[in-house]
């Protein structure tokens, strides 16, 4: 196989994981409260700005940038949570937890919360690309025989494998992760054997959060360019998977995520890159009319 | 007198103009097994949910082990030890077995979140150990790796039981158990909720089949459109004209 498409390969799973990062707030979101959190983007955008923002101030070696970015977005997750999600929340039986009026309610208060974030930073920041300091770029070239990558195709893959693994160890093994699942099966059962769903709802956001912050950073980090705008785009990647990937299957919407990713990468090689986006909105066509329910969806067991 | 668990002081609540529970006021005591039926729309459920605090009260108080427990958010009031089952199961179908009796044993632990990512190898075992003899206590052991969705029905009520059980309650309220059951089921369902009464538990019984009620209560509390017309042992509220009345339709 020519080197040159094992190497778009790489560079298109990288680009997944990045994906998948950010699918993983909109689908642990969905999953306790059945609603899609449009403000998504803008937390992979404060991602990359916090982390620049540290860079430019004190210039720290780079795992203290991702730890700070981590700690950022789990703050931007918590206030987010309280000032789109919380006040449509006044009622907590599971009625009104699952309404169509509540959901309906915080599309457009998350919408909202987005648009105003993003025209924040435009307002202090501009709206143009930042320059960010070369040294931090994450784009040395790395040849493994034939095939060149970068090391943010590493890192990158790496910091989200870790990322992923862990949160599918919180998932699973953790009583944290029990309440987490718990909530999403059914939050009122949940709340009667003595969990406190507030704090759980809270706690995904904190998690989705923590990633999208994380992967705004190292896609600024790999591409150089930082701006206010920047988590539309991913956020619509990754709101592809996750319909893609079933709505509320974590592992759907990783694998999605990757095939997109994937993908997209080949889809710049072989025909160009203006086609790249084409192929997540044909993804989500073709998954909407041949597979309702998502490739890893469970059909309707939540109702 | 045994001292009384749980006590209710004229429990009101009004949806709107409705007044779905009116000045109710009851108790029950430590080990006592009670009955709480009605016809439909009497109340029964709105009554369990101000006690377990998922629905506020509109007036009136509701005292368990002499604390006011009024107010207080339902996870807080199932880690007192007041544990209930639904009426409408409430299991979590995409979770096994184990994990949906785990989560209540974990639930009443009320872990710290820090302690809960960790784990920590001790507790977790002694969630296990609670877990398992919660599921062993109603025969679910062989299927605790089963996805508790493709339980059949009435083994689901039985696992929701045992997540109930795993909390440890002192006073477990059971909301319709017998929903949905044929008269075999009902008659093993009455057996064990027996056996759970002479275990020691305290249980209050919301039920349609009034011969489950008659048969294994102490004492029964009826009420009809909001009030209590009766608080007796079930052979004197058998008799009672008032119960005879709201449930027949006597004509004054």
């Amino acid at each position: 196989m020519d080197p040159y498409y094992v190497q778009q390969l790489a560079i298109g799973l990288s680009l997944g994981m990045i994906y998948a990062l950010m699918a993983i707030g909109f689908t642990l979101i969905f999953g306790v409260l059945n609603v899609v959190n449009f403000a998504h983007g803008e937390v992979y955008s404060i991602g990359a700005f916090a982390g620049l923002l540290l860079i430019t101030a004190f210039g720290p070696p780079l795992l203290a940038v991702f730890l700070l970015v981590l700690a950022v977005g789990a703050a931007t997750g918590f206030g987010l949570e309280r000032l789109a999600f919380r006040p449509f929340r006044r009622f907590s039986d599971e009625a009104s937890l699952k309404s169509r009026a509540m959901r309906e309610a915080t599309l457009m208060s998350s919408l909202a919360l987005s648009i105003f974030t993003r025209e924040a930073m435009e307002l202090v920041f501009g709206s143009e690309f930042q320059t960010v300091p070369l040294d931090y770029l994450i784009n040395e070239p790395i040849a493994l025989g034939p095939v060149t990558i970068v090391t943010g195709d590493i890192i990158i893959f790496v910091a989200a494998a870790v990322m992923l693994g862990g949160l599918q160890y919180l998932l699973t093994r953790t009583a944290t992760g029990r309440a987490i699942r718990a909530v999403s099966n059914n939050p009122l059962g949940a709340k009667y054997v003595g969990i406190n769903t507030n704090r759980t709802i809270v706690l995904t956001f904190v998690i989705g959060s923590m990633m999208g912050a994380l992967a705004g950073i190292m896609v600024g980090l790999y591409y150089g360019a930082i701006f206010p705008a920047m988590g539309f785009t991913p956020a619509v990647k990754a709101f592809v998977a996750m319909v893609m990937g079933g709505l509320s299957s974590i592992p759907g919407a990783v694998i999605c995520a990757l095939i997109i990713g994937v993908s997209e990468s080949l889809a710049t090689t072989f025909v160009s890159s203006v086609w790249a986006d084409m192929v997540a909105y044909s993804f989500l066509l073709l998954t909407l009319v041949l597979f309702p329910q998502g490739l890893f969806g469970k059909g309707r067991d939540r109702v | 007198m045994t001292a009384a668990l749980l006590e209710i002081e004229e429990a009101t609540r009004r949806f709107g103009g409705l007044v779905a529970v009116n000045e109710v006021s009851t108790h029950v005591a430590e080990g006592e097994l009670v009955g709480l039926i009605g016809p439909n729309g009497a109340g029964k459920t709105t009554l369990f949910n101000l006690i377990s605090g998922f629905t506020p009260l509109t007036s009136g108080r509701v005292r368990y082990r002499g604390r006011d427990i009024t107010g207080l958010k339902s996870h807080q009031i199932g880690r007192l030890g007041i544990a209930r089952t639904f009426q409408n199961l409430r299991v979590f179908p995409n979770m096994s077995v184990f994990d949906n009796v785990s989560v209540g044993a974990t639930g009443a632990v009320g872990l710290p979140f820090f302690r809960a990512v960790a784990g920590g190898r001790r507790r977790s075992d002694a969630i296990s150990r609670r877990s398992l003899a919660a599921l062993e206590r109603v025969g679910l052991v062989a299927q605790a790796d089963d996805l508790a969705a493709n339980l059949a029905y009435g083994k689901r009520k039985y696992l929701e039981i045992a997540r109930a059980l795993a909390m440890h309650p002192d006073l477990l309220i059971l909301d319709e158990p017998a929903a949905g059951l044929n008269e075999s089921e009902t008659a093993e369902l009455a057996a064990f909720i027996r056996s759970l009464r002479d275990e020691g538990l305290t249980v209050m019984l919301v039920e349609h089949d009034m011969a489950l009620v008659m048969s294994i209560c102490e004492r029964v509390v009826v009420l009809a459109s909001g009030q209590k017309i009766a608080d007796a042992p079930p052979d004197a509220v058998r008799r009672d004209p008032a119960v005879l009345e709201a449930y027949l339709g006597v004509d004054e």
